[in-house]
């Protein structure tokens, strides 16, 4: 490809990514009924500021050691450091089918996930993460369509979550700020569907 | 079983299922195996299920016996004659499950729930019996018969059939080495693009001709899986290397009522067939993640295809019934240990090994087939395994080449990446010096096919036996799904050159024959015609592209400027080449690259940049292509495929035929010998 060309696909790819992030995505939201807006406190419609005193930023594409050796992934020294302290994450919530309790993957792309097929799972990227309510164990979170920005208490270390049918190398503790925002939208969309029906 | 188990056993069917009344339908056989017409409808023709003498299958049924009633005992008969039993292979598999997870109390049916043993919706007293490890030397129909008893010694019968096809012996020289390269989802226009983009055309004649052009026979293929006039990946290919129909998503196996992924009638698959009778080494190269549909089903058993850690694990351990000795391409996460399994956690290495996508055998299937029995170990490190079996490991390019300066190995595994293989448009940017992409993927230094293929040749000719081997261009499928128009003609030129590579090892090796195919077609491409704007026209106005495509005449010639590296300079070029798409999900078009790929779904490190799917690539930028199909990817297409061969036994390729027809083509020249 020449330079030009590369550097204008460039803008173009760039383009569709901002675009992707400055609204609610159709693409995030296709294929599954029932996907909703996030609560405004967790959407990322514009680049975000500085983390709050004593939140470090952590991007997916930190997790992980670049380029992979010749055996498996090699966390970075920065997830390694981050382990039990709290961090800024930005990200999309995995379209889960079976929805799981308690929690839900997060991904840098927007991606769906069936536990009944494994392959399904192949779709996730290796560097999602898996999200914990701690107070919220039997909570199922709604599909949230377009970016979200959550903060909590980071554990570092491969876990099979059975339930997202994926080995994760992190999870994420909410932080109760964003714990109750999500607790909030899920009580408040199960009883609309409880009066619908 | 106990005499008062066996007396009571009617009533506890009847109290399992809630002591409702049972479906009053009279005791049947609701499937046999091997499928045949002949039990589907009475009719004898066609013969659906056909075999190479001595090729093993497994024999099955599914019965629904009478209300209250269960089965005692059963036979198999071929011709008439009683099939004679091998310790240990039979099976009787029946409900086990909780009853109220298992059985629905009003119907009485089975509910197919997680931890049960069948399929919803049959009978709770259905009993599925197997008979593992069969085969027939006797060329002609046999016809099938079950019999099955109930404790009440009611008899249920049913009658199918199936082929033996047999090998003329003595027509000529043998194949003593078959490869068969499959370019994944290629059809036609695919091979017609590729030769464009690589050869060119001058007043209406090609200026070249690819590799797979020049060999000297071609046949076009029917595709069609057992239960779809479409097929996917994994019957695509195994129809191929067993001479039978599977289900999609099915590899090595004919479809079951049980749940257990791992059980399902076995099919011998060509790499046994010939480790078998002839000692031949197996060879597996791809440039998907080595657990894909297409190379697992080149030596796997499974009726699914996403069951990654038991498929990589069924390559190593049952490398004594295929003869595997070369296994290259992505794929590493399945290969490395998850020490626990379990919620504790472990050091983070990207490993996705999981107990519930692993495999155990029935005791019944490693009787009749030998196979190892399997385990439940996401704490394996596979890596090391194949190590300790004597594999050489290359986890790159300049490994590989590494390990070649001390000497030819004599087994080889390649694992170039966590997961699919960077396509040859993004490897190629990375070795002019454009590593964005590759690097993002963590993966810069990634052989290309043909280099591959030639490492695994000169491995594999070391079987003085010969062998099979697999090359597989996967992503010229991955990337029409995409519907990446400036990758997978790319991935065609990728292909051809390892098909270059075949051809040239099959010219010094007179008894190898090279097969060039495709399992399916891939999202209907069309080479539409060419652009009518020049490059930086569309780039300086993408929304120009709406008006781009010149048709007939106004397509002219698209000219690419090939380096010395044998791809071209750019695909961007003026007045190029256009790519529509009969099976297509929306899109946003520019008839511009895109710097990075489209999320390919198995792609382990997504750069950002990367756009989720065609649907929103170029959106705000490119007008809509509205599509036909649901989804945001194109999809395969029923569309016959063409197939061209060389060497050693390629006269039998020619006409039109079907996919399972392969096999016995393949068994006549590696067997029977062809003139």
């Amino acid at each position: 490809m020449s330079s030009l060309a590369l550097s204008l696909a460039r803008v173009l790819a760039l383009g569709a990514a901002l675009f992707a992030a400055s609204a609610v995505p159709a693409h995030a939201a296709a294929g599954h009924p029932g996907v909703v807006k996030p609560p405004a406190s967790l959407a990322v419609t514009k680049p975000l500021g500085a983390a709050p005193a004593g939140v470090t930023d952590l991007k997916f594409r930190e997790l992980f050691k670049l380029p992979v050796g010749p055996q498996g992934l090699e966390p970075t020294e920065k997830l390694a450091g981050l382990d039990g302290k709290r961090v800024r994450i930005v990200g999309y919530m995995v379209q889960q089918e079976p929805p799981i309790a308690g929690g839900f993957m997060l991904s840098p792309l927007p991606v769906a996930a069936g536990d009944a097929d494994d392959s399904y799972a192949d779709d996730i990227p290796a560097s999602a993460i898996f999200v914990t309510l701690p107070k919220g164990a039997d909570t199922i979170v709604p599909p949230l369509a377009g970016l979200i920005q959550l903060t909590g208490t980071l554990h570092v270390g491969a876990r099979d979550m059975a339930g997202a049918g994926r080995v994760a190398p992190a999870v994420l503790e909410l932080d109760r700020a964003p714990e109750r925002s999500l607790l909030r939208q899920a009580k408040t969309i199960a009883t609309s569907s409880a009066k619908a029906r | 079983m106990p005499h008062l188990l066996r007396k009571t056993l009617p009533t506890l069917i009847l109290a399992l299922s809630g002591g409702v009344a049972l479906d009053a339908a009279a005791a049947s056989i609701s499937r046999l195996t091997p499928p045949s017409e002949l039990f589907a409808s009475g009719e004898a023709d066609p013969v659906v299920a056909r075999f190479l003498p001595g090729q093993l299958f497994d024999l099955q049924a599914t019965v629904q016996p009478d209300p209250g009633q269960t089965i005692r005992s059963f036979t198999f008969y071929v011709d008439g004659d009683f099939v004679r039993r091998k310790d240990g292979t039979l099976s009787n598999v029946t409900e086990t499950g909780p009853a109220e997870t298992c059985i629905d109390a009003q119907s009485g049916k089975t509910k197919g729930a997680s931890g049960c043993t069948l399929v919803a919706g049959l009978p709770a007293n259905t009993a599925v019996i197997s008979q593992r490890g069969y085969s027939n030397a006797k060329p002609g129909v046999h016809e099938l018969k079950v019999i099955a008893r109930q404790y009440d010694g009611k008899e249920i019968s049913a009658v199918g059939n199936f082929e033996i096809v047999g090998i003329d012996k003595g027509e000529g020289a043998v194949a003593k080495n078959i490869i068969v390269l499959l370019g994944d989802g290629m059809g036609a226009a695919h091979r017609t693009a590729g030769r464009i983009m690589a050869k060119g055309y001058a007043q209406g004649k090609a200026k070249g001709k690819l590799a797979m052009d020049t060999f000297p026979y071609t046949g076009m293929v029917m595709t069609a899986s057992l239960n779809s006039i479409v097929t996917d990946s994994a019957p695509g290919m195994q129809n191929y290397v067993t001479g039978n129909k599977a289900n999609n998503n099915e590899e090595g196996v004919f479809p079951d009522d049980t749940l257990n992924a791992f059980d399902n009638p076995r099919v011998e698959y060509l790499s046994e067939y010939l480790h078998n009778l002839q000692g031949k080494a197996l060879g597996v190269i791809t440039t998907a993640d080595v657990f894909d549909a297409t190379p697992a089903s080149n030596g796997v058993h499974t009726s699914a295809r996403g069951n990654g850690t038991g498929i990589v694990d069924q390559f190593l351990d049952d490398r004594h019934l295929t003869g595997l000795s070369v296994l290259m391409g992505g794929g590493r996460k399945w290969f490395l240990p998850n020490e626990s399994n379990s919620v504790s956690p472990q050091p983070a290495n990207g490993s996705q090994r999981r107990k519930a996508n692993d495999y155990v055998l029935p005791s019944d299937v490693v009787a009749g087939w030998g196979a190892a029995p399997g385990k439940l170990d996401p704490e394996r490190d596979l890596i090391a395994d194949f190590q300790t079996a004597g594999f050489k490991y290359a986890p790159d390019k300049s490994a590989l080449d590494e390990l070649f300066k001390r000497g030819v190995p004599d087994q080889l595994l390649g694992l170039f990446a966590y997961s699919n293989m960077n396509v040859a448009y993004d490897k190629i940017a990375g070795r002019r010096g454009d590593g964005t992409v590759v690097d993002e993927f963590g993966f810069p230094d990634q052989p290309m096919l043909d280099e591959m293929t030639d490492a695994a040749l000169k491995v594999l000719s070391k079987n003085p036996n010969g062998f099979v081997a697999m090359i597989e261009g996967a992503s010229i499928d991955k990337q029409a799904h995409l519907m990446d128009s400036d990758r997978w003609p790319l991935e065609v030129i990728e292909f051809d050159r390892a098909v270059a590579v075949a051809k040239a090892f099959a010219e010094k090796n007179p008894d190898t024959l090279v097969i060039v195919t495709a399992d399916h077609e891939c999202s209907g491409a069309a080479i539409i015609g060419a652009s009518v704007k020049t490059a930086a026209d569309l780039e300086a106005n993408p929304a120009l592209g709406k008006d781009a495509v010149g048709v007939y005449e106004a397509a002219k010639f698209p000219k690419y400027t090939i380096a010395e590296d044998g791809y071209p300079t750019t695909t961007n070029v003026d007045h190029k080449m256009l790519i529509g798409y009969g099976a297509n999900a929306d899109r946003y078009e520019t008839w511009l690259p895109n710097a990075f790929p489209t999320k390919d779904t198995q792609q382990p490190f997504p750069p950002s940049e990367s756009p989720a799917n065609p649907s929103v690539r170029n959106e705000g930028v490119g007008f809509l292509v509205v599509g036909q199909v649901a989804g945001d990817q194109a999809v395969h297409t029923g569309t016959d495929i063409p197939l061209s061969a060389f060497g050693q036994g390629a006269s039998l390729f020619h006409g039109v035929f079907d996919n399972t027809d392969v096999m016995f083509k393949i068994g006549q020249a590696a067997v029977g010998g062809v003139q």
